[in-house]
């Protein structure tokens, strides 16, 4: 590898570069700028420091939005990663009529956040929803989302775990299927049968796959806005707002530029600490498995 | 396989179970959608009942707006999906056969522009877009759209391209074929598989997308998903079957491509995956 970069090769990678860059990573440094200022629309911008983000962070709203940002993370991606890998495992143990087992499993996949906000209020319409009526028959209380603040996070998590399911699902059980079986039989040979052998040989080759499909999901996960706002509006009295619809009231709603562009900012830092931790995780691993 | 065989009724449960977790939420609105009103909410008529078409007839009837934005998806989706794949394989190619530290920048940059999330881009963005008159557009979709998945689709591209022979493109450039042409002649056509893996991210995504497309559009390029989101605000009573049909209208297109291009979609999230 040297320093020169080849012309040819510069041409080639211009364009992606060129649009990531001015449609992404300038608007992103310019939030930042923004986040240093007071300003709305069609008003000048003037300069104050660091007294967005002492709004912000002054703001109980705000509070409250990281709060439920952080549980439906948490919640959301734990649970996808425990039942894509249940998943994963099950279908690695033979399953009948795989293939299309498969396709139904990836069908979420092709559902927008808009039509799934549809099927899951339709399930759980209070009284008269297919759910609601299976909850009240086992003797229990309907999910009222529209009423209770953590009701209407429990939706928006079952939501988000059911779209995005298929991704981790793929991901671990792409991992899965490179296992060769000669491991399982010399584990046999040495006594490794069931439990063993998950410990021993699946969960240790799987963990690349698993830090991989958490750090995406995390990534992602983080910037959930479509299921909160078509579910909830962040309602009732703002007590279901994530990071991201704060952001978008404080900028759309009440034109505070400045403290949503606080917001915007600490949402990437958030991201890119997340990122760092996953990913040193990740070097570390890869880096036991080869010494 | 030395695993133990679990037995065949838990196995057939657990079949049971995921097929109902996965289709259940989509086969309900897709049958409630032929539904007369007064059977939507019945639990006789869950999945016996007379089928009508009264609430496409009503959709078509009285939402036109509906229709205008499944087109503009069309239009939206094809664009963003030709420019994303385009771009992607010149940039994959380039990562797979050059080497250097600038590029090898370039291709960090790549990954590390992920994790900035799309709702902070837009607040910059919307005075910038309002000023160029791009306000309500399908060009500023298509950008957009393209713009978020280029990073992805230059990773899976070269993971595909990693995958032809170098001989063939030196055998090429003996012949004096450009770099352009070595794209055009060889390498596209060879690298088709992938360039079907990155348009499946695509155009799944920007028919589905929402964010986007609620903060950039308000009538002429208002996509479909809008329309439907407005239909569950303006319908607090909410008229159940026409939304019904509405999403069963918009689903079951891109529901059959994925489940046809299943083998690809696959393909597409491992090697973006494992490189990313």
């Amino acid at each position: 590898m040297n320093g020169r970069t080849p012309l040819g090769a510069i041409a080639l990678v211009g364009p992606v570069q060129l649009m990531v860059g001015c449609i992404i990573f300038l608007p992103a440094i310019y939030v930042f700028w923004l986040s240093l200022n007071q300003s709305s629309f069609g008003q000048a911008a003037s300069f104050v420091g660091f007294a967005n983000y002492a709004k912000v962070l002054g703001d109980p709203y705000f509070w409250r939005a990281l709060v439920n940002t952080v549980i439906v993370v948490a919640i959301v991606v734990h649970v996808e990663l425990l039942l894509g890998l249940l998943m994963a495992l099950f279908f690695a143990s033979g399953v009948p009529f795989r293939p299309i087992l498969l396709a139904i499993v990836l069908a979420p996949y092709a559902v927008s956040e808009v039509s799934a906000v549809v099927m899951w209020r339709y399930l759980f319409e209070p009284d008269v929803g297919m759910m609601s009526q299976v909850l009240a028959w086992f003797g229990l209380p309907p999910i009222e989302w529209a009423v209770k603040p953590n009701h209407g996070l429990a939706m928006v998590s079952l939501l988000s775990i059911w779209l995005h399911l298929p991704f981790s699902f793929i991901i671990i059980y792409a991992a899965r299927l490179s296992i060769p079986g000669d491991l399982y039989e010399a584990g046999a040979i040495d006594g490794a049968t069931g439990w063993a052998a998950f410990r021993r040989i699946t969960l240790p080759l799987l963990m690349p796959a698993l830090l991989i499909a958490a750090l995406f999901r995390y990534i992602f996960a983080f910037r959930l806005f479509s299921e909160v706002w078509l579910m909830t509006g962040g309602g009732p009295a703002r007590t279901t707002e994530v990071l991201a619809v704060y952001l978008y009231l404080e900028a759309f709603r009440y034109n505070a530029f400045g403290s949503a562009a606080a917001t915007g900012w600490l949402l990437v830092l958030a991201s890119l600490l997340l990122a760092l931790v996953y990913l040193r995780g990740l070097y570390r691993e890869m880096f036991r498995k080869n010494g | 396989m030395a695993r133990r065989a679990l037995p065949a009724l838990l196995k057939w449960l657990g079949v049971a179970l995921i097929a109902a977790w996965s289709l259940l939420p989509i086969l309900l609105i897709v049958m409630s959608s032929f539904k007369a009103d007064r059977d939507i909410f019945s639990t006789a008529s869950r999945f016996a009942f007379t089928p009508t078409f009264a609430n496409y007839e009503q959709l078509w009837s009285r939402w036109g707006d509906f229709f205008h934005g499944l087109w503009n998806s069309f239009l939206v989706t094809a664009g963003a999906t030709i420019l994303a794949v385009l771009v992607s394989l010149l940039a994959g190619f380039a990562y797979s056969r050059h080497a250097s530290r600038g590029l090898q920048a370039s291709a960090f940059f790549l990954i590390f522009i992920r994790l900035i999330p799309p709702i902070v881009i837009t607040l910059p963005l919307f005075p910038v877009v309002n000023r160029l008159g791009l306000n309500d557009t399908h060009a500023i979709l298509i950008v957009l759209y393209a713009t978020f998945f280029v990073s992805l689709g230059t990773i899976v591209m070269r993971t595909f391209i990693d995958q032809i022979p170098r001989e063939l493109d030196e055998a090429a450039m003996m012949d004096g074929a450009t770099q352009m042409q070595i794209v055009w002649r060889v390498i596209l056509p060879m690298a088709a598989q992938g360039m079907l893996a990155v348009a499946v991210f695509v155009i799944v995504y920007a028919w589905n997308e929402f964010l986007f497309a609620f903060i950039f559009t308000t009538t002429k390029a208002k996509t479909a998903p809008l329309v439907i989101s407005e239909m569950i605000g303006a319908v607090e009573g909410v008229e159940w079957g026409v939304l019904f049909a509405a999403s069963t209208v918009q689903l079951l297109p891109v529901l059959a491509f994925v489940i046809l291009m299943q083998k690809h979609l696959v393909a597409g999230l491992t090697a973006g995956a494992v490189k990313g």
